[in-house]
């Protein structure tokens, strides 16, 4: 009878806790979405009407409603920086991905001269804080002439993705079974081979997981994007960061703006989530 | 033959392809009354009466000061036209990063622009190096709803009036506080440091560089009045979080009774209903000094400049040309309400009907004045906001405050 | 001839093979890096003020010495290791605490899963304005929902006072960082073989015991890798945050360094000034910390 009553507890207690983990996570984020369908003066009330008393999707309709305007070519600044964001950040997720596997592989299963210095530059490489080297960051760029180009901007993702790629796959890899590798290499193939006919299979997991870190790291990046990029290959982070005149900052704008462009990473976590914790199971513990 | 012929014109054709369409690229912040894009349609109408391409760039204030720092450092050949911000003239033109405009202005083209503008920019050897394209001067604004309510007569022409008027409104009822600052940490709270002492007559540096706003009694004056306009519970407490966006909205919002430094838009978005909750209660009043008389404005204009990497100045000038000449100044006074350059469209038959209390702000710009000229402007900035907040949260005492800040700036007095 | 001498599909050597395969990733990463990296360092040892050319020159370590008696920059180490710290010890305890409840079996566990990684997934501008709207001083949803529910009296401009100002900033920092380390410590949960659980429900464990010595041992790596990552983001690679929601303020309050290095640099035109703040940082500040969690990590597995 104890048990049952322990046992009983224990779910009420796990079920409010997950409750509160909820409430948590979602209340700023659904605070965030009435907001963008809010106007000013709703948002100025006190005391605060949780529902807004006149919701619109005003905010919405201005993100896209300069594709009219003088400036752009038909397509509005938020659309076109929408496509900026997933060219930027799919070719960076695939170089980022081709580059670390082999990379990884390379850091997990084999021992060649300099695998210790280079892991230490990996980490090294995060130490800088990032406002300090934007400047000269950016005068390489413009002596390439790759300002305000998503190639560029591509350029500069990976710099700093790659190595989280790198440390993620190489954790996966060193906790599958070495016997699995050397089976296959006893039946005459090479170490490559191997990687690529049994590893990488077996990290499919571990290789979305990385994939949806390397896409949010990506899509999210603001400072650097801010710097290098102008009018043509502004992405969504720059330009909802612009929504600021002289005087402050058009919220509701921004709030319409963040609901949209957050929309891809969660439906993209959503999709993914079973993968991701299953992916970084095998990677995390051995790392 | 026949091959000299197609020769020839493929020649001439390349010829032609390289002269026809010139192009500049510009970069300047997107005016905050410019929901329309009428600055774009300007740049448009530039494009088709002069065959230049503009390359035009437009975000918000902070972003392209922040990038015009990171290209100016590395050359600033990527613009041709940029902002060049009053607060920063003293420090670009000791970086030598624009070029003097003299030489590309027709003689005499500033007669009949406002004085005031053209000194700003105007470097120490003479030459000009900017012409403004945003006279951004800011003006004392009042709800004259809630003060006849009250029985005010008139708008306070000194602080302490102001002080006794906020009093009588808020036991009233009428209004939560006086007024509220934008005292929060930054870039704007240095404006308001100026504004108060500038309305005591009280100064911040001469033009050496020195530090004068630590002996100056006026200075301190003003500082002890912001100060006790908070410990009097006049001026809104929460002023320490709020931007000037804030400040606006509370007005806006009819929580308050006056606004000090208002932008000049603010009479259109007080009509506003989806903004404002007073319609039809704004007026405009003279700017309250220390003293009966010793009314001051502050003016932070932004111009445009042409920086000395540029490759295109011939037809970066002739932009600057186009959109702060009379006519473009016109059209964009009538369609988003920015103040005109030249003296002598406030009086144009067209705008005073658009904008009566225009008249009024044409009393106050003869006595705005800028902000202090120093190439280490920003360090001033830097310390001033820090402890002007803990001058305000009652942490110092205003004099102490005035004379860590003097302390802090040591290395940098004497340089102009 | 030379595709069969350089084929890496063929190539079994591990050194040869080792050095292809790393090869392109260090030319990517640090063929756009080292140059920054160098620039600001030779910049680090100069006096480089833009606005006042004419004073620029090499003054070896002047700009370290000077940095050391900055009031300004000595309050942002300050602030900046109080921020880190705080944040990182609340962003460890909370993940591990979630991801073990989530490790559990209940209905919504997947719902719950996915919806975890919304605050990771927000653009860091988008986090840091909807923050700053809800702690406005008027208008803020925080207010707006404490004086609803009775616990507060009138609204409170919560970013005024410099401690609460403080206190905010690491809660919404923790708000937005604390789904990674979940994310991490539940994988590493996971791959805890059921057997060695089962062996100690069996011995009669009770559960703390159990997480004392079966789960933490095996998540200790994972808690290490989160830890490193997090002080690191905490101590360098915070901008936006405090940039929007109280820009340094109030009086410095939330100045944390790369506040610091952003006004020198951009605004005050100061790089040389600017680089050396960055590399003593750097220096002073994350390496000593890689090198604690690392031995905390060594003596708690011991």
């Amino acid at each position: 009878m104890r048990f049952v009553f322990k046992r009983f507890t224990f779910r009420v207690f796990l079920y409010v806790a997950a409750l509160l983990i909820a409430v948590w996570v979602l209340a700023p984020y659904a605070w965030l979405i009435i907001s963008s369908i809010s106007t000013k003066i709703d948002l100025l009330n006190v005391p605060l009407k949780w529902i807004p008393s006149r919701p619109t999707l005003e905010n919405y309709r201005s993100l896209f409603a300069d594709g009219q305007s003088a400036l752009s070519q038909g397509m509005s600044f938020f659309s076109r920086s929408m496509l900026n964001s997933i060219i930027v950040t799919f070719s960076s997720m695939g170089i980022c991905m081709f580059f670390g596997v082999f990379t990884a592989y390379a850091v997990a299963r084999l021992t060649f001269p300099g695998r210790k210095f280079y892991l230490m530059m990996l980490m090294g490489s995060y130490m800088m804080p990032p406002i300090a080297i934007v400047i000269p960051g950016y005068i390489i760029l413009k002596s390439l002439h790759l300002l305000d180009s998503r190639i560029g901007l591509a350029l500069v993702n990976i710099t700093f993705i790659l190595p989280l790629v790198v440390w993620i796959m190489r954790g996966f890899f060193l906790s599958i079974p070495l016997e699995l590798e050397e089976a296959a290499r006893i039946d005459g193939s090479s170490r490559l081979g191997a990687l690529l006919r049994i590893i990488l299979p077996l990290s499919v997991p571990g290789l979305v997981s990385a994939g949806v870190f390397c896409f949010i790291a990506s899509w999210n990046e603001y400072f650097y994007a801010f710097l290098y990029t102008s009018m043509r290959a502004r992405t969504l982070p720059v330009l909802i960061g612009e929504f600021t005149t002289k005087v402050g900052t058009d919220y509701l704008k921004m709030a319409a703006a963040g609901v949209v462009a957050s929309a891809p990473p969660v439906l993209l976590a959503l999709i993914f989530q079973r993968f991701l914790v299953r992916g970084l199971t095998e990677g995390a513990v051995k790392g | 033959m026949k091959h000299r012929f197609l020769f020839s014109l493929v020649f001439l054709l390349a010829c032609a392809s390289l002269f026809a369409q010139e192009s500049i690229t510009v970069i300047f912040p997107k005016h905050e009354a410019d929901l329309s894009g009428a600055f774009a349609s300007r740049v448009k109408e530039f494009e088709a009466s002069s065959q230049i391409k503009v390359n035009l760039i437009q975000m918000g204030w902070d972003d392209v000061n922040n990038k015009l720092t990171a290209e100016m450092a590395s050359g600033g050949s990527a613009y041709d036209v940029v902002e060049f911000d009053n607060g920063n003239v003293a420090a670009w033109l000791g970086a030598g990063w624009v070029e003097p405009l003299d030489s590309y202005m027709p003689k005499g083209y500033t007669n009949g622009m406002i004085p005031g503008l053209v000194d700003l920019f105007t470097g120490g050897d003479g030459k000009l190096y900017g012409i403004v394209w945003n006279n951004d001067t800011r003006f004392f604004f009042y709800n004259a709803g809630m003060l006849k309510k009250a029985g005010i007569a008139n708008p306070p022409r000194t602080w302490d009036e102001l002080v006794s008027q906020s009093k009588t409104l808020m036991s009233k009822g009428l209004a939560r506080y006086g007024m509220a600052g934008f005292w929060k940490a930054e870039w704007a709270l240095a404006n308001d440091f100026h504004f108060y002492a500038y309305t005591y007559g009280g100064k911040i540096v001469d033009k050496h560089g020195n530090i004068l706003f630590n002996t100056d009694p006026n200075t301190l004056a003003a500082a002890q009045e912001m100060v006790k306009m908070l410990k009097e519970g006049v001026v809104d407490p929460a002023s320490l979080t709020y931007d000037q966006e804030a400040v606006n909205n509370i007005f806006l919002k009819g929580d308050v009774a006056f606004l000090s430094q208002g932008i000049p838009g603010i009479m259109s978005y007080a009509q506003d209903p989806a903004r404002s909750k007073v319609i039809g209660q704004v007026k405009v009043g003279l700017v309250p000094g220390g003293k009966v008389g010793t009314s001051a404005a502050l003016t932070l204009p932004e111009a445009y400049a042409i920086p000395k990497g540029s490759t295109n100045k011939a037809n970066a000038w002739k932009f600057i040309e186009f959109m702060t000449s009379r006519e473009t100044n016109k059209k964009l006074a009538q369609q988003i309400g920015i103040l005109p350059i030249w003296s002598g469209q406030y009086t144009d038959s067209d705008l005073v009907k658009l904008y009566p209390y225009w008249a009024d702000f044409s009393k106050q710009m003869a006595s705005a004045k800028g902000l202090a000229v120093l190439t280490w402007y920003n360090n001033f900035v830097d310390v001033c906001i820090p402890e002007t907040q803990k001058m305000l949260s009652g942490k110092l005492t205003p004099k102490d405050a005035l004379n860590e800040m003097a302390g802090l700036l040591k290395d940098y007095a004497g340089k102009p | 001839m030379a595709i069969r001498l350089f084929n890496p599909l063929t190539m079994d050597e591990p050194r040869k093979l080792g050095i292809t395969l790393v090869m392109p990733s260090l030319i990517i990463v640090f063929g756009f890096l080292l140059f920054p990296f160098l620039y600001s360092f030779v910049l680090s040892l100069m006096n480089y003020d833009l606005a006042r050319p004419r004073g620029n020159g090499f003054i070896g370590l002047g700009n370290y010495i000077h940095l050391t008696q900055d009031m300004y920059f000595l309050n942002s180490v300050v602030v900046t290791l109080v921020f880190s710290f705080c944040s990182v010890i609340l962003e460890i305890i909370l993940g591990v605490a979630i991801a073990l409840v989530m490790n559990q079996d209940f209905k919504g566990r997947g719902i719950l899963r996915a919806l975890i990684i919304i605050p990771w997934a927000l653009p860091s501008i988008v986090n840091a304005s909807m923050w700053s709207w809800i702690l406005n001083a008027n208008y803020g949803a925080l207010n707006a929902l404490l004086s609803q529910l009775g616990i507060l009296h009138g609204y409170r401009p919560w970013i005024a006072d410099p401690s609460w100002a403080m206190v905010l900033i690491i809660l919404t920092n923790v708000w937005k960082e604390t789904p990674f380390t979940v994310i991490m410590v539940l994988a590493a949960l996971q791959g805890i073989p059921t057997h060695l659980r089962e062996a100690a429900v069996m011995d009669g464990a009770g559960a703390v015991r159990r997480f004392i010595h079966v789960v933490l041992p095996m998540i200790a790596q994972i808690v290490m890798i989160c830890a490193l990552l997090q002080v690191i983001w905490s101590l360098l690679h915070t901008f936006e945050l405090v940039y929007v929601i109280t820009r340094g303020g109030p009086f410095n309050s939330t100045d944390i360094i790369p506040m610091r290095i952003y006004w020198q640099t951009f605004k005050g035109l100061r790089f040389g000034y600017g680089a050396a703040m960055a590399y003593l940082a750097a220096i002073a500040l994350l390496i000593p910390a890689v090198f604690y969690i690392r031995s905390a990590y060594k003596t708690t597995v011991e």
